[in-house]
């Protein structure tokens, strides 16, 4: 019995010595690697002498998000270049992807796709990071179709990095039948008449944000503080038990289902769930609405940057544009596109949620731009609020 | 037992030959727990004593501080957890008994099929099947306008998005977790015993009392394990048929991971949770005995 137990503390107190051993070496080794910001300018430097050669396309990677490019366009793509495209579906979520490709950004390795679609926020954390290659606007001529209002974002200056690829507003989507009137202000999301059957947005930018426009602050020009004060609003809101849930995407199961009479929602959505039920309407907030866009970019170190080119250059050709538009149902930043779908498609071309009209442009209102630790700051306290 | 009563001298010797073929036939096996539990676990120590942001990237700090803000911002989702998981697993105890002892005991030819209904659901994704309950539980649909009618949810009541929505969908999705472990402990008791007992004038209710939930013990520690522990950490049923209030420390861990990208704090609530779940299995243990256990299941 003593042979035993004696041998057993040994084998323990080995193995504990082994794994000690082996746990100081780990821990010996450095952090997650980080970066260095680098400087706008040293980054325009960069941008002013890109020059990616005319190449032959042959297999390139496009990472988009699910149900957000009409399939048949890469096909004609493929067949008008002679390329082959590799298209993944693998955004679900900004952080995420980041988070997918993190280590190799920060250790300046190539992370394998060409192009990626990300939203303003994330694609400006890019920019700043120098996480990007910079576009060579010569091979990308047809950018000249870019909205007006989308050239000149603070964090990237004249579109050197990026291209919008689709804008959508974030306004309240409501099912009629429950709510037995039309809805026309954010503020029915806080009224107590609908007290558990509305869902809210987890997404700081775009729930905060929206809070402020109800506000009739300005979305864009917000501080940090205006953004706290309105999760703050939020929180209080969900205290008092207003919202049923967070959500990201996922509002439209519950909208769909008749479990909540309205939600803070995506006009794209709202497109694509009305054909299913007509009940389903979607407002602009008579105050404005948040604008959110995703945007094109090429990671560092692309392999095959004049592909992406071509690709940006594709899809910014009006024709293109508004077959992609027609497919995916958000706000193309192409102009001249609704003469085009005029033609074709006239439903949509008179959709306001596509097009959305002359007395809502105005008070469509961007992202505003953050630091890394305001940022960080915002998403702590939505994510207290959100209860993960 | 033999080996350590035997002759002292001749005890070395043996060992020295016997050693390394135990060792070698562990190998697999070590190696295996090395490479995916030993370092992943080292590592995730690590990360948790980091501190920085995904932006700018983390240095290991040794902030055993994370440890304590985690607890102090996320106690109520751990003691949640606890809750709903214990709670789970008590429904399943009580769904899952008569079940098991129905399948062991009375039914003949369709144990087969018994069992195989408590296995089928696991031919469908686990997220799937609780999606499935989203669907079935919406406010407007059959189920839900037939629980009102009866008036088990008041008119302007619900179902989902709440605490019993929760509790119950992990009691659903743990419950073979339960029958199993129970059906094998059942299936194994020699029925001599029962019959002894009420030969000794026990009656039914006390032979099964003393006899026949004793030699199922190993079977219902096993099962509540099983149930308990993967439930605590789960997040699938809190995020899909619950709301924010109802979220667990599951949930949190995978907003910190994936969305937050607060690598050490989601690090620490892992060692939290880890450490709090061994806890309550040492007491477990300690409490109903593993040497009894083990002698029961003999």
């Amino acid at each position: 019995m003593a042979e035993r137990l004696s041998r057993r503390a040994f084998v323990g107190r080995g193995a504990a010595v082994a794994g000690g051993a082996g746990l100081a070496a780990l821990l010996a080794a450095c952090g997650i690697e980080g970066t260095n910001e680098q400087s706008l300018a040293q980054l325009r430097r960069q941008a002013d002498a890109v020059d990616h050669p005319r190449v032959e396309i042959g297999e390139w990677v496009f990472a988009d998000w699910p149900l957000y490019m009409d399939k048949a366009i890469i096909r004609s793509f493929d067949r008008r270049f002679g390329g082959a495209t590799k298209f993944v579906e693998e955004i679900n979520d900004n952080n995420d992807f980041f988070g997918k490709v993190r280590q190799q950004l920060t250790a300046g390795q190539p992370t394998g796709r060409d192009l990626a679609v990300l939203s303003d926020w994330m694609a400006a954390r890019w920019v700043r990071n120098g996480w990007v290659t910079p576009i060579d606007r010569d091979n990308v001529p047809n950018a000249r179709h870019l909205e007006a209002g989308l050239t000149d974002p603070a964090w990237d200056p004249g579109r050197r990095f990026t291209l919008p690829y689709q804008s959508g507003a974030v306004g309240i989507g409501y099912d009629i039948r429950q709510t037995g009137r039309e809805l026309h202000s954010l503020r029915e999301l806080f009224n107590p008449e609908w007290k558990g059957r509305v869902t809210f947005l987890t997404e700081p930018y775009d729930a905060a944000g929206s809070v402020l426009v109800m506000q009739g602050k300005d979305a864009t020009d917000a501080t940090l503080d205006d953004e706290l004060e309105a999760i703050e609003l939020i929180g209080e809101a969900n205290e008092r038990g207003q919202f049923r849930r967070f959500t990201g995407n996922d509002y439209t199961t519950d909208l769909a289902k008749g479990n909540v009479a309205l939600a803070l929602a995506y006009s794209g959505d709202m497109v694509q769930l009305q054909s299913d039920n007509p009940n389903l309407r979607f407002a602009y907030g008579e105050e404005g609405a948040v604008l959110f866009t995703d945007n094109l970019l090429m990671p560092a170190e692309a392999a095959h940057p004049y592909a992406a080119e071509a690709m940006m250059n594709y899809l910014y050709d009006p024709e293109v544009a508004a077959r992609l538009c027609a497919y995916v149902n958000y706000i193309s930043p192409v102009r001249g596109i609704r003469e085009i779908l005029e033609r074709d498609a006239p439903e949509i071309a008179e959709n306001p949620l596509i097009f959305p009209p002359d007395e809502v442009r105005p008070k469509l209102q961007p992202y505003p731009s953050f630091t890394t630790r305001e940022e960080q700051t915002m998403n702590e306290a939505m994510a207290k609020v959100t209860g993960a | 037992m033999t080996a350590a009563t035997a002759a002292p001298t001749a005890a070395p010797v043996r060992r020295a030959r016997r050693l390394p073929t135990g060792w070698l036939l562990a190998a697999p096996a070590l190696l295996w727990l090395v490479v995916f539990f030993a370092i992943p676990l080292a590592n995730q120590l690590q990360v948790s004593l980091l501190s920085g942001d995904a932006e700018a990237g983390y240095t290991l700090t040794w902030s055993f501080s994370t440890y304590w803000d985690a607890l102090s911002d996320y106690h109520a989702q751990f003691l949640r957890s606890f809750g709903y998981a214990a709670a789970a697993t008590a429904i399943d105890l009580v769904l899952a008994f008569p079940f098991a002892y129905f399948a062991a005991f009375r039914a003949k030819r369709s144990k087969a099929i018994l069992l195989a209904m408590v296995v089928l659901p696991f031919f469908v994704s686990y997220v799937l099947r609780t999606v499935a309950w989203q669907l079935i539980l919406a406010d407007h649909g059959w189920v839900v306008e037939r629980l009102r009618d009866v008036g088990l949810v008041s008119a302007d009541g619900r179902v989902l998005a709440s605490a019993p929505a929760v509790i119950a969908g992990i009691a659903y999705n743990f419950l073979p977790f339960m029958i199993l472990p129970l059906y094998v402990s059942l299936a194994k008791i020699d029925r001599r015993l029962i019959e002894a007992a009420t030969d000794l004038y026990a009656s039914r209710a006390t032979a099964f009392r003393t006899v026949t939930v004793p030699l199922a013990l190993p079977g219902i520690f096993a099962g509540s394990l099983l149930c308990f522990i993967p439930a605590c950490g789960d997040f699938v049923n809190a995020a899909l048929l619950g709301t924010s209030r109802q979220y667990m420390i599951g949930n949190v861990i995978q907003s910190k991971f994936v969305n937050v990208l607060d690598y050490p704090t989601a690090a620490a609530l892992s060692f939290i949770l880890m450490g709090a779940i061994l806890v309550f299995i040492a007491i477990a243990t300690r409490l109903l005995g593993t040497r009894t256990l083990t002698e029961a299941a003999v």
